[in-house]
């Protein structure tokens, strides 16, 4: 039966697991993490953010809105994590209690939560990553992105990279529309340099709620399409496309991988020999700005449309033929400046 | 009288209080103040703004969802199904929301029993094929699982039948009428009786009525039942299909009492969270309510406990985990309390009895 | 449960006759329609995927099998995959940091990783046979434990080294098996050999005698002096060190730790053991089966085949296998002491 050792052996078992795992995740405060002021008075600007249900260290725009948030103008920021959709509305309300002067609210899926609170809050101005503005609220800016520009500007690298035409992409679900506009206009772009190029796409089968958390599933996938015989794989749906982008690093060079969202090179070291650049959104900057303005009373209401881009080529300067540098330098100044086409 | 209901209570209590000092263990590691903590998740669960009306609609679906294994175990079955049966209830009671024109009194319950009737469908069908097919519950509801959530996110989808036509690219279905939203009196939401009438008839029918009494026979001994006259197939069939009922029911008042709406991603891991309560509880539908209280009390203080004290809100299933561990294992706890007689009688509920079927 | 008049041993004769015709007949129909329609580079591209993803679901229905046939149910096995997966990366993350070479931290990793669910496996038991909870509670626990503990504790910014992929020389330059079989990583050879091991130890050695007795007749196991509880603990942690395997799986897959990744596999290889009926040969065919049919999903989307909705494509896998079981008719007898501790007479 239970003995006095028995159960002392476990406890301190489980004590000992917990102290080697357990680690201090609440970030060195320092910058404007330090609370030295009261939010409610005038002239100490904070700014509060309110993830979609994720964690802000996730590698994708949770964590770049905060890193964003971070780089901002504001004098005190501060996240809450959403653990259920349904607490979008009491976590901005927690902020607003407080007599935070903005908040960053991440994610399409909290663009109702967002534009509730706002018309209770005239005097709060609310920066809504990701989440389209059909009319225009005079506190609200959506900060919104042409994913499209940016997956077509990936595609037409891969295009040029690729030497059987066979050109993958492994992604989230299509129940996000920015996955969806990355998808479409990477084969856009593909075909733009490559009208030979076909395709091996595929979304994660499963619902919202794993479709970006399933780096196995990504991974395996990404090893299908390269048995389909696809030599440049796009990994784009969170935790899934790192997934895919670290199966494809196996080989080495062979393969080429693109991340998403972010420059991956930072984010997901594991993809260095394959990561040859990534489709970029840049909600750091987008939030950054939007703050400043904000903080200077004359914040954009309506749509803000961010940057996006291509990441640097990292390691792969030396392997990307310099014609092809030339022409995706042409390729990216014409989507940019819309003479080239990349709508879907 | 008395001295019983002390020990049943006492062993609960304990239990939460042990399981809080586990939390509060992980928090120091952590580096934290634990007290902090905890007083910021009981005032984000009770006290302060709506605190206690999110306690309250956070408690609902559990539930449901807790009645509805509970229900299940009753009969020996095991339904892990919970989660795909509650989307679809979310999903069909938004469609008869926003579908329908009818007044209030009527559009309420027409939403409710739409959403748990649809979800009685599968549970009936899972039911049939585990009696005429010998096919494994466990199995046909984790594969329902998936089914289902793929089912119901496709429905609203931009591809999807039931897509908000002002939603963009969104994927989610339009409001429900007004009239189908179940209000709320007073700043607390109203599904919660709902919840609470519904475990109340559960009781009722499990441990007062003839089929209840033929449903407990069948999960304790199917040859005995069948030697009985009790026709052991209509009960499995039948039983599955109240089970499922119960979580479609649950999926129909966040549907109509919090959300509005359906929309993928709104309902995550909430069938789920029905096997820990229903387990809580010890698959007594009436203790179903406390334990759900319990839980949802817990769930809506993590987020403050976030926001005061800067702790990740994941320490509250740690936490869950422990208090349910504490409650199915009294040797332990007596042990490390010294309190003498935790738990009254072992009641002898060995739900994994119904495994083999 | 059952009064148990327990089937003879089953021999691997019994086996395949009982069930494998079903999966056979159904991948041998899938395949014929693959080589009629595709390329062979896709066909192997299928079945090395198919190979790929039975993996973890084989050595997670391993785990719940071991355990069941002991006598303990095991529903906890989600929770095990997922805080071996996360131990184990620590352990090689924090291996790699300290310098050592790439080889000793991944294998210190999954030392870790197994190691932690066996520990798992050992409390389990400690619940089931000296507490004599209720089972399904313990794996609740357990489950509820992992995926909280887990995403607590991670913090992001850790790598660790990749796995390699091993090709077998000579094996691997075979047309279509080469692809297939012999171009996987490391661990996912070990799970294959691991079934085959479970199999044999299981029907052929003393041990899987013993452990078939105290799954059937603890008291009879008893009375020839075999010791029920010991033997249980001993068992629960081997299905643990299985499930940990099956958690470093992901890690090799995946080469990093992310916050439920285990993404209900625990679930589904608890249908694969009851698809299987506690047969560790029926358990490989179940495990590749619905292998085969994510597989087949994906190639589906890549050949767009249909013009249906994604969501419709991640159905196939699920649908197909109540399919399956539901036109088989095959019902799983667990064994008769299952879910009920021992209770010394």
């Amino acid at each position: 039966m239970l003995t006095r050792s028995r159960l002392l052996a476990i406890l301190v078992a489980l004590t000992l697991v917990a102290a080697a795992c357990g680690s201090d995740d609440g970030g060195s405060a320092g910058g404007n993490l330090e609370k030295d002021g009261d939010c409610a008075s005038e002239d100490y600007y904070c700014v509060g953010l309110v993830t979609d249900v994720g964690k802000v260290d996730d590698k994708s725009f949770n964590q770049s809105a905060w890193e964003g948030l971070q780089d901002s103008e504001a004098d005190y920021v501060e996240f809450i994590e959403t653990q259920d959709s349904k607490d979008y509305a009491n976590n901005i309300q927690g902020f607003l209690d407080q007599g935070f002067d903005a908040i960053v609210t991440v994610g399409f899926s909290l663009g109702e939560a967002t534009g509730i609170a706002a018309a209770e809050n005239p005097d709060v101005d609310f920066i809504g990553v990701d989440q389209f503005q059909g009319e225009a609220i005079a506190n609200v800016a959506g900060l919104i992105f042409p994913e499209n520009k940016a997956g077509f500007m990936a595609g037409a690298l891969a295009g040029l990279m690729t030497e059987s035409n066979v050109i993958g992409a492994v992604l989230g679900t299509d129940l996000v529309p920015p996955v969806v506009a990355f998808k479409e206009g990477y084969e856009k772009g593909a075909l733009y340099t490559n009208a030979d190029a076909t395709f091996v796409s595929t979304y994660h089968p499963g619902g919202l709620d794993v479709a970006f958390g399933d780096p196995d599933w990504g991974a395996t996938t990404a090893r299908q399409a390269i048995g389909n015989g696809a030599d440049v794989i796009f990994g784009a749906g969170g935790a899934t496309g790192n997934g895919a982008l670290a199966e494809v690093a196996k080989d080495e060079g062979v393969v080429f991988c693109i991340g998403v969202d972010t420059d991956q090179w930072e984010t997901v070291p594991e993809a260095h020999p394959c990561l040859i650049t990534s489709a970029m959104k840049l909600i750091d900057a987008g939030v950054v700005d939007l703050v400043a303005e904000a903080k200077a009373g004359s914040m954009t209401s309506g749509n803000f449309v961010g940057d996006v881009g291509l990441a640097d080529y990292h390691d792969f300067e030396d392997v990307i033929p310099d014609d092809v540098k030339d022409e995706m330098e042409k390729i990216i100044a014409g989507v940019l400046d819309d003479s080239i086409d990349a709508s879907i | 009288m008395i001295e019983r209901l002390r020990a049943s209570a006492l062993l609960p209590f304990l239990a939460v209080i042990l399981g809080l000092i586990v939390g509060a263990l992980l928090i120091l590691v952590a580096g934290k103040n634990p007290w902090v903590a905890y007083s910021a998740m009981v005032e984000g669960a009770f006290f302060g703004g709506n605190a206690f009306g999110r306690t309250l609609e956070k408690a609902t679906p559990l539930i449901m969802g807790g009645l509805a294994v509970a229900v299940a175990f009753k009969a020996g079955l095991f339904n892990i199904g919970g989660q795909g049966q509650l989307l679809l209830g979310a999903a069909f009671a938004a469609w008869a929301g926003f579908t329908f024109d009818l007044p209030m009194i009527v559009h309420i319950p027409v939403a409710l029993i739409v959403g748990g009737l649809v979800a009685a469908l599968i549970g009936a069908i899972v039911g049939g094929l585990k009696a005429y097919r010998g096919t494994h519950e466990v199995i046909t509801t984790i594969m329902l699982n998936f089914v289902l959530g793929n089912f119901t996110d496709w429905l609203a989808s931009r591809d999807g039948p039931w897509n908000d036509p002002e939603g963009g690219a969104l994927a989610r279905t339009p409001l429900i009428a007004d009239s189908a939203q179940i209000p709320r009196v007073g700043g607390l939401p109203t599904g919660f009786l709902v919840a609470v009438g519904l475990a109340v008839l559960c009781w009722w029918l499990i441990e007062r009525s003839t089929f209840g009494f033929e449903i407990k026979t069948a999960g304790l001994n199917k040859n005995a039942a069948t030697y009985a006259g009790i026709g052991v197939n209509k009960i499995l069939i039948l039983t599955m299909a109240i089970s499922a009922f119960l979580a479609g029911v649950g999926g129909a008042i966040e549907t109509q009492g919090v959300t509005n709406r359906f929309e993928p991603g709104f309902n995550t891991g909430l069938g789920f969270d029905g096997i820990t309560i229903a387990l809580l509880a010890r698959t007594n539908p009436l203790a179903v309510v406390p334990a759900a209280l319990l839980f949802g009390a817990m769930d809506a203080g993590s987020s403050l406990m976030q926001s005061q004290a800067r702790i990740a809100p994941e320490i509250i299933a740690v936490i869950q985990a422990a208090i349910l561990f504490f409650i199915a294992a009294p040797t332990v706890v007596q042990y490390i309390t010294r309190a003498r007689n935790v738990s009254s009688e072992d009641d002898g509920v060995r739900l994994s009895a119904g495994w083999g079927g | 449960m059952t009064t148990a008049t327990a089937t003879t041993s089953p021999t691997v004769k019994a086996t395949i006759s009982k069930y494998l015709p079903w999966a056979i007949a159904l991948a041998v129909m899938f395949a014929i329609l693959f080589a009629m329609s595709w390329d062979s580079r896709q066909t192997e591209a299928v079945g090395a995927a198919t190979v790929r993803a039975a993996a973890p679901l084989l050595l997670g229905a391993l785990c719940g099998l071991i355990g069941e046939r002991s006598g303990i149910i095991n529903i906890g096995i989600e929770g095990q995959i997922l805080l071996s997966a996360y131990c184990g990366f620590m352990v090689s993350s924090l291996s790699a940091d300290a310098s050592l070479p790439t080889v000793i931290s991944l294998i210190l990793g999954v030392v870790g990783g197994v190691a932690a669910s066996a520990l798992v496996g050992f409390f389990m038991a400690w619940c089931a046979v000296s507490l004599k909870m209720d089972q399904i509670i313990a794996g609740t626990v357990v489950n509820i434990f992992a995926l909280g503990f887990t995403s607590y504790a991670y913090v992001q910014g850790r790598t660790q080294p990749r796995y390699p992929n091993w090709t077998v020389p000579g094996l691997s330059e075979l047309p279509f098996v080469g692809d297939v079989l012999f171009n996987h990583g490391p661990l996912t050879y070990l799970a294959f050999f691991c079934v085959v091991g479970v199999h044999i130890a299981l029907f052929r050695t003393t041990w899987g005698l013993r452990t078939r007795a105290i799954g059937e007749h603890p008291g009879a196991a008893d009375t020839v002096g075999v010791d029920v509880a010991r033997m249980r603990y001993k068992n629960m942690i081997i299905a643990g060190a299985m499930a940990g395997l099956a958690g470093m799986l992901l890690i090799q897959s995946a080469s990093a730790f992310s916050r439920n990744m285990s993404n209900g596999k625990g679930f589904i290889a608890l249908a694969v053991m009851l698809f299987g009926r506690y047969r560790p040969l029926g358990v490989l065919g179940a495990a590749l089966l619905l292998g085969f049919f994510t597989a087949l999903q994906s190639q589906l989307q890549f050949n767009q085949a249909f013009d249906i909705p994604p969501q419709f494509f991640g159905m196939i896998p699920f649908l197909l296998t109540i399919a399956v079981l539901a036109v088989a008719g095959l019902a799983a007898r667990p064994p008769a002491a299952a879910g009920s501790p021992y209770e010394k007479e």
